[in-house]
């Protein structure tokens, strides 16, 4: 199944912390958001493999715009 | 004198700078990201440009796209407001170069001054009492440890160009060096291109203490008196005032010298604050100096009656500092209240639309709103949290307090949150009306609630 992480917060894309292809677990961080000069995690709901990355550094976001999708088990 | 000044900022401070203008009669450009175009204090400036996207890189942070603005208009001079590019030697190299007054410390001096241990060196030279630590930089792991080993904890690893509450590690023991010295080097690359730092001594509870200063092309520097910036969440300042309940007329007297000396050090000309450390016993130390205008500025010009901004505009026309130090007299209390776009506890960001707005009762003798806001209009999730500044004065700390506990009473803002019930919650803490004040209150406030 395909999951689509999205933005919590609006701002400026600072990084994404993951590559396509990596594991990743839930709770963990996978993109910062600046939002008013504050570093804001976004962090994964779900367990899951990176299938895309949607942003890059710099895009702006608005709350729910898609980031990352993940394939789940 | 200036005759149309381009102000490369945002938000409350443009509304500051055209107000004086407006009473120079110098015409104002004003600049504007995407996210900002509908901003309503555009309508105040004569001429308005378009600088870039919302991204500040993109805009107020774009030196090509303000120069070519300032170029389009006929603007002859370029005010920095703060923030932004305001100290930035660049930018002001950038303006000068295409025969542009900058408003502000020569692009020589802010180039200088950008390194903090500089600024140390020349406190050395001068005899200024300095924060202990290192006056050159500190290159590895090793050296850290070494400096420990012989001056102890808590240390404060800071970035040589750093600013804005950015840039600064806190070691309480040697096992954080390696840590704290690897998180520095990696936000001083990502936030200012330069990873050099240095080590000052943790002053522990200090009390942030800045004399604001004035100094004109002529070698003429006036004190304005101190402002009390002791109230800060994460080294970001939320309550100040003026004078400081602790500044004995003593104190302030060796402060001003302090502020003279190194303000000739520095060979410094505009307006700028120097910013010193108070020990909870009571010693002064340098920690920087600000060469731009300060957010808090308008708690010295509630008690001196001196507009700074008309001061930069002509001390950056050419013109003599028209003000001796004997002449400047300090009138009762005011204290300012930043009014952030961020929820009152977590101090987690509020960006959004303002719904509706009502503003307290004005009474200019003893009330000063200074801010951006207006219903329907938007705090963009880009920029600074910053909103508004409410200013109260008061023949005495005591009223001044209650003029502003009313004054925010009053101030009801919808759409985002604000940090107006913290300062509330502040100006009515025993320990705060006392005056037990210092840089950790409030933390201690919320963990003691």
């Amino acid at each position: 199944m395909e999951v689509t992480v999205k933005a919590h917060m609006p701002g400026l894309l600072a990084r994404v912390e993951v590559n396509v292809g990596d594991k990743v677990k839930k709770g963990q961080t996978v993109a910062v958001i600046n939002c008013m000069k504050n570093e804001l995690m976004v962090n994964s709901g779900t367990d899951g493999v990176v299938k895309n990355i949607l942003v890059k550094e710099w895009d702006e976001m608005e709350v729910g715009s898609p980031m990352i999708t993940l394939e789940t088990a | 004198m200036i005759k149309k000044l381009l102000i490369a900022n945002r938000g409350e401070i443009v509304r500051r700078i055209i107000s004086a203008c407006s009473d120079l009669g110098i015409q104002t450009v004003a600049v504007y990201s995407e996210a900002d175009k509908n901003a309503f204090y555009l309508k105040k400036a004569n001429e308005t440009y378009h600088i870039g996207p919302s991204n500040p890189v993109k805009s107020y942070l774009n030196i090509d796209a303000l120069i070519d603005a300032a170029k389009k208009s006929g603007a002859d001079a370029i005010h920095p407001g703060y923030g932004f590019l305001s100290e930035n030697a660049s930018f002001a190299e950038a303006v000068v170069s295409h025969g542009i007054t900058w408003v502000g410390p020569s692009p020589a001096v802010l180039h200088a001054i950008e390194s903090k241990c500089y600024c140390r060196e020349i406190a050395h030279q001068n005899g200024v009492p300095f924060v202990p630590g290192t006056l050159t930089l500190v290159k590895s792991v090793e050296e850290i440890h070494q400096y420990v080993q012989v001056q102890g904890c808590p240390i404060v690893l800071k970035l040589d160009k750093g600013g804005g509450g950015k840039g600064i590690e806190r070691v309480q023991e040697p096992g954080e060096i390696k840590g704290a010295f690897e998180k520095l080097s990696r936000v001083g690359v990502l936030a200012f291109g330069c990873s050099d730092c240095y080590i000052e001594q943790e002053i522990l509870q200090p009390r942030h203490i800045e004399i604001q200063f004035l100094a004109d092309s002529y070698g003429h520097s006036v004190c304005l008196g101190e402002r009390e910036c002791s109230v800060q969440r994460r080294f970001q300042k939320i309550i100040e005032e003026s004078p400081s309940p602790v500044v004995t007329p003593k104190e302030r007297e060796a402060l001003f010298q302090y502020t003279q000396k190194l303000v000739k050090g520095m060979g410094y000309q505009g307006a700028g604050t120097m910013e010193f450390l108070r020990s909870a016993e009571g010693h002064f130390y340098f920690m920087e100096v600000n060469a731009r205008l300060q957010v808090e500025h308008p708690v010295t010009e509630f008690i001196t009656g001196i507009d700074i901004v008309k001061n930069q505009l002509s001390i950056a026309s050419g013109e003599k500092l028209n003000l001796e130090q004997g002449e400047i007299q300090f009138q009762g209390h005011s204290i300012e209240a930043r009014v952030y776009a961020e929820d009152p506890v977590s101090f987690a960001p509020s960006p959004g639309i303002i719904q509706k707005v009502r503003f307290p009762e004005m009474d200019g003798k003893y009330l000063r709103i200074d801010h951006a806001i207006e219903e329907g209009g938007s705090v963009p999730p880009f920029y600074d949290p910053l909103v508004a500044k409410v200013i109260s004065w008061g023949p005495n700390r005591t009223e001044a307090i209650d003029r502003l506990k009313k004054a925010l009473e009053e101030f009801h803002i919808e759409g985002i949150q604000t940090t107006i019930p913290t300062n509330l919650l502040i100006l009515k803490s025993p320990k705060y009306v006392s005056g037990e004040i210092h840089t950790g209150f409030i933390v201690d406030m919320y963990s003691q609630s």
